[in-house]
């Protein structure tokens, strides 16, 4: 069906032309530098760079250790992140579909995205330390004697990083969730079904696509997050992304941050290619 | 029975992972009011001097007045672009509507750090490596898709047929706009101005990345402090100051104009 325009098509593209351009030099552009420069080298001890042809800046990632461990560590914690962030948004994206102040509800899962990485991670830090909410609180009911380690380690890491990063699960999965009519949870129980059997026929599988995207996201972010991980890491938790941070702004060594920065496109890539098998796998299934 | 005590199990689980969600928030905001120099729970005294010792930093103070006018900035020119992009694509209905919302909303999808990485060597190239018109291009980057998912939604729920009314009437396309697009709008352009300007005034990720010593926001001086001296209390109760002013804008926006119906 062809719809017809309610304006003219000179005009339109007049009107989309200065955002197009806009985001094509300043956002795509860069990444497609990215690629060259990460084949570039840098002259030693200095920002001087020298354009050319070396797969150094590669195999200096695959040849040590301390950048495959990061990357190693970086995987399969994003990876549990991802699952936890599932977990817990299941049951929060399912009660607040059905409340009536969804909006503002909706409004609060928002506030960790909208405050930055910087200032929930300060909370989180007076939340975990020592000294802090956590600890003192079981200390003063007489559960603990001595505190919890939960800052500088992947405990954590990770509680900031599901903390930050949860919304990004919520939003995708509110909105698979609001297409599904209210009656085919009622048909299901009608006909005998218990809630687990409603969440494993009817609601997961309709979910699928807000669970893959969201899946992917919540990845996304926790591969690429150094923020949170370097303050609530205290320096002891290395991850790839603050590798690659350290590396372009306190060792302003570009051609490298870029090959660190490919390696991490290269597995973003790949996670979405496994979103979109697995939603098509599943899709065909049912 | 049993179905009702499921039922409070299912709603204490729900609560709990909403606390945990707004928990590090709440910490914040309360942490700023105890009176050590490390906070500690419980907390031996409550005071308001942090706050005071905010309001006298000279290098706090001046952060974040650039913060403000790197928001300012940054997201009046996001919103405006993504206003008439926006419209172009709800009304012209182009062939190409599909690639340019892809292209709009691609820093939501793609890693900022890795962006940022690359934009830092390409501003040094240019030479606007730390300049102010450097970092308004990043946030208006980093602000676009926000404005734009939200005004494509707007636009979209606006009925054509009441443009070409006021059209057919005799009103000119100034006139169209003036009064019947821009009013019905109005919530859209409200809402997207108050998530875009707070995107950008918390942004750490790529401002750390890009800004130089003359445009020091508030998050980046709070994140290089954090790593080098551990946390100062000032930047508790500023810290707290922002999450406030974020809830504030967030809750109202709700109740005026529905801030999170188009997100």
């Amino acid at each position: 069906m062809k719809q017809t325009p309610d304006i003219k098509p000179t005009a339109t593209a007049l009107l989309v032309a200065p955002a197009a351009i806009l985001m094509f030099g300043v956002f795509v552009l860069p990444f497609l530098f990215l690629v060259v420069l990460s084949f570039w080298s840098q002259v030693p001890g200095s920002v001087g760079i020298v354009p050319g042809f070396t797969l150094a800046n590669y195999a200096r990632i695959i040849g040590d250790g301390y950048y495959l461990g990061g990357l190693w560590t970086t995987l399969w914690l994003s990876g549990l992140v991802t699952l936890l962030c599932l977990v817990l948004a299941l049951p929060l994206a399912r009660w607040i579909y059905a409340k009536r102040s969804k909006g503002l509800l909706i409004g609060l899962c928002i506030l960790p995205l909208v405050c930055g990485a910087l200032l929930p991670t300060l909370g989180l830090v007076n939340l975990l330390s020592p000294l802090g909410f956590i600890n003192g609180a079981l200390k003063s009911m007489g559960l603990i004697k001595t505190s919890l380690p939960l800052l500088g380690n992947i405990a954590g890491v990770s509680i900031g990083l599901v903390q930050a990063f949860l919304p990004l699960m919520i939003l995708p999965l509110i909105s698979t969730i609001e297409r599904i009519p209210h009656d085919y949870e009622k048909a299901a129980m009608s006909l005998g079904a218990t809630r687990l059997v409603v969440w494993r026929r009817v609601l997961l599988p309709l979910m699928l696509p807000g669970i893959v995207a969201g899946s992917l996201l919540v990845f996304c972010a926790s591969l690429t997050a150094f923020v949170t991980p370097q303050i609530l890491g205290q320096g002891k938790v290395v991850t790839f992304a603050s590798l690659a941070y350290q590396q372009a702004a306190m060792v302003l060594d570009w051609p490298f941050a870029s090959a660190l920065g490919m390696v991490m496109l290269l597995f973003l890539a790949l996670a979405g290619l496994l979103g979109a098998l697995v939603s098509r796998g599943l899709g065909r299934r049912t | 029975m049993t179905s009702r005590f499921s039922k409070a199990m299912l709603l204490a689980a729900v609560l709990a992972i909403l606390l945990f969600l707004l928990a590090p928030i709440l910490v914040l905001i309360l942490s700023a009011f105890d009176s050590g120099n490390v906070f500690r729970f419980p907390p031996r005294g409550l005071s308001l001097r942090w706050f005071e010792a905010a309001f006298n930093h000279s290098e706090y103070r001046s952060s974040l007045w650039i913060s403000t006018v790197l928001g300012l900035l940054s997201t009046a020119i996001a919103v405006g672009l993504a206003s008439l992009a926006a419209f172009g694509l709800v009304r012209g209905k182009p062939s190409y509507r599909l690639a340019m919302e892809v292209l709009l909303l691609a820093p939501l999808t793609l890693p900022l750090v890795v962006w940022a990485i690359a934009l830092l060597s390409i501003y040094a190239q240019l030479g606007i490596n730390g300049t102010l018109p450097g970092l308004i291009l990043a946030h208006v980057t980093i602000t676009m898709p926000f404005a734009a998912r939200i005004m494509i939604a707007t636009f979209g729920e606006i009925d054509p047929n009441l443009e070409a009314a006021a059209k057919s009437l005799g009103a000119s396309p100034w006139q169209v706009v003036r009064r019947i697009t821009l009013p019905l709008a109005l919530p859209g352009l409200l809402s997207s101005t108050a998530i875009a300007f707070l995107v950008s005034f918390n942004d750490v990720v790529v401002t750390t990345l890009i800004a130089g010593a003359g445009w020091i926001t508030f998050p980046v001086r709070t994140f290089s402090r954090l790593r080098t001296e551990g946390i100062d209390p000032t930047t508790i109760a500023i810290g707290a100051m922002i999450v406030a002013f974020t809830i504030l804008v967030i809750v109202f926006g709700q109740r005026l104009f529905q801030l999170s119906r188009r997100l």
